[in-house]
């Protein structure tokens, strides 16, 4: 029992650490997706291409490998020692994390933006535009509002995917909750650390949908 | 003097050659019809001095304001500061509404006083309220659009469109998107307007009505005025046989 209460407490010291790299990619990347999507839809299109390109390529590998590269890229490309890098306090391997989460969600979050934005009627922007509104007001007043009720389900599904690619962080030795329970679950030649964990998650993502359909009932009050 | 003044007017989508030298003048106080066979390029009209399309030649100017002026053969349009002026001075009226979804309906009126015109909020909502009283939608000042029938949207959207106190109002098939039964409330809105000397545009199929409202009706067919007079002529009595041809379909 004692034992229970231990991997539970020493679990939840390593849940800090998923939470902080579950809030910190979700505050940078969804803004870094409308960002890119609307580069995206730029009517550059050397803007546009490059966009499709880093879309492609965040899409199209695990993960796991590009948290590698972002992590050894600063040694192989520029000779930098990783042993003791810092930025500001923080540990290199924690700000890798966080921008490699960050890109690759971007790209994810970009293109369920790209879907709302183009789904939304002329109408809605020649009324604007008729009012008088600037083309940033049109966006944030009148576009943006009704974009975010209309992509909620498909971010729902990456918000919670998030908590669960958390683990993958332990490639770069991150000590969140999964690295926590796989030393814990070898030390004590049991399955049950694995167990508690796979609660934990699960108890994440349980807060998260209650939380989003609170979210989406609140946005009901229109069609 | 003139509110609305466009001079031979070009307007093409590709190959597709939409208005062939059209001008259009609407004095202050003028109610003017505009009627013909769908493809004839009313809307487009309608869109060209509204902003929403720019013109391949040809001048614009509302209450003398240039939005389009040809200067030596080039088209010249208005700026972006010029243009946020001459949008003031007019309003649109949609056949779809289109009217904001996540806004109540008071705010669908006051949010482009408030961050276009920088109206004081109270003001706005004084404004709204004058606005809606005379549409007869006071007690939904606090629904949302989705809760209104077709015909209480449109009023709303005249309401928005009336916000800004403008010179001429546009409309662009104002009952063409509502049930038969509906049409009476926003022809009975329109027809106030006519009588508080509103200038107005109006994009119709309602043929009574266009006799009834406007001073003079003009009928288009294949992006050209084939013949334009006094309303109650032109309906009664057209001279054009393309006319004739049009109006023996109602």
């Amino acid at each position: 029992m004692a034992n229970l209460q231990s991997t539970i407490l020493q679990l939840l010291t390593g849940m800090k650490f998923t939470i902080l790299i579950f809030c910190l990619t979700l505050l940078f990347s969804l803004p870094l997706g409308l960002l890119v999507a609307k580069g995206r839809m730029s009517g550059n299109r050397i803007v546009s291409g490059i966009i499709r390109v880093y879309i492609s390529i965040m899409r199209g590998t695990p993960l796991m490998l590009q948290l590698l590269i972002v992590y050894f890229g600063p040694w192989y490309i520029f000779k930098i020692p990783l042993r003791d890098l810092t930025i500001g306090d923080l540990d290199y391997r924690f700000v890798a994390t966080i921008i490699g989460f960050t890109i690759n969600y971007a790209a994810y979050f970009a293109e369920i933006f790209r879907g709302g934005i183009q789904s939304m009627p002329l109408g809605q922007y020649e009324a604007a535009q008729v009012l008088g509104f600037s083309k940033s007001q049109t966006f944030f007043r009148i576009i943006l509002p009704q974009v975010i009720k209309r992509v909620l389900p498909p971010v729902t599904n990456e918000v919670i995917t998030l908590v669960k690619d958390t683990s993958l962080a332990q490639v770069l030795a991150v000590s969140e909750m999964f690295i926590a329970a796989k030393s814990l679950a070898s030390a004590q030649v049991s399955v049950v650390p694995f167990v508690v964990a796979g609660v934990f998650y699960y108890i994440m993502n349980g807060i998260i949908e209650i939380g989003m359909n609170k979210l989406e009932l609140k946005l009901r009050y229109y069609s | 003097m003139n509110v609305l003044e466009m001079q031979n007017i070009r307007k093409s989508f590709g190959d597709v050659s939409v208005l062939r030298d059209i001008s259009l003048t609407v004095k202050k106080g003028e109610v003017v019809a505009i009627i013909g066979p769908s493809g004839s390029g009313k809307s487009t009209l309608l869109r060209c001095a509204t902003t929403l399309e720019k013109i391949d030649g040809g001048t614009i100017a509302i209450c003398g304001r240039a939005l389009a002026s040809n200067v030596n053969g080039k088209e010249i349009f208005a700026g972006k500061k010029d243009l946020v002026e001459i949008r003031s001075m007019f309003g649109l009226v949609f056949q779809n509404f289109h009217l904001f979804p996540h806004f109540s309906v008071r705010r669908n009126i006051t949010e482009s006083l408030i961050h276009v015109r920088k109206v004081p909020k109270a003001e706005a909502n004084a404004v709204a309220d004058r606005l809606l009283a005379k549409m007869g939608l006071s007690e939904k000042a606090d629904a949302y659009p989705c809760q209104l029938s077709g015909g209480q949207q449109q009023r709303v959207s005249i309401a928005r469109a009336l916000a800004i106190n403008p010179e001429i109002l546009f409309f662009d098939e104002p009952t063409s998107a509502l049930d038969p039964e509906l049409t009476g409330e926003i022809l009975k809105v329109i027809r106030e307007l006519a009588e508080e000397k509103m200038t107005m545009v109006i994009v119709t199929h309602e043929m009574n009505f266009a006799r009834e409202v406007a001073d003079r009706v003009i009928f288009m067919a294949d992006g050209v005025i084939i013949e334009e007079g006094p309303a109650f002529d032109l309906i009664n009595n057209p001279r054009e046989e393309r006319t004739r041809a049009f109006l023996a379909g109602y």
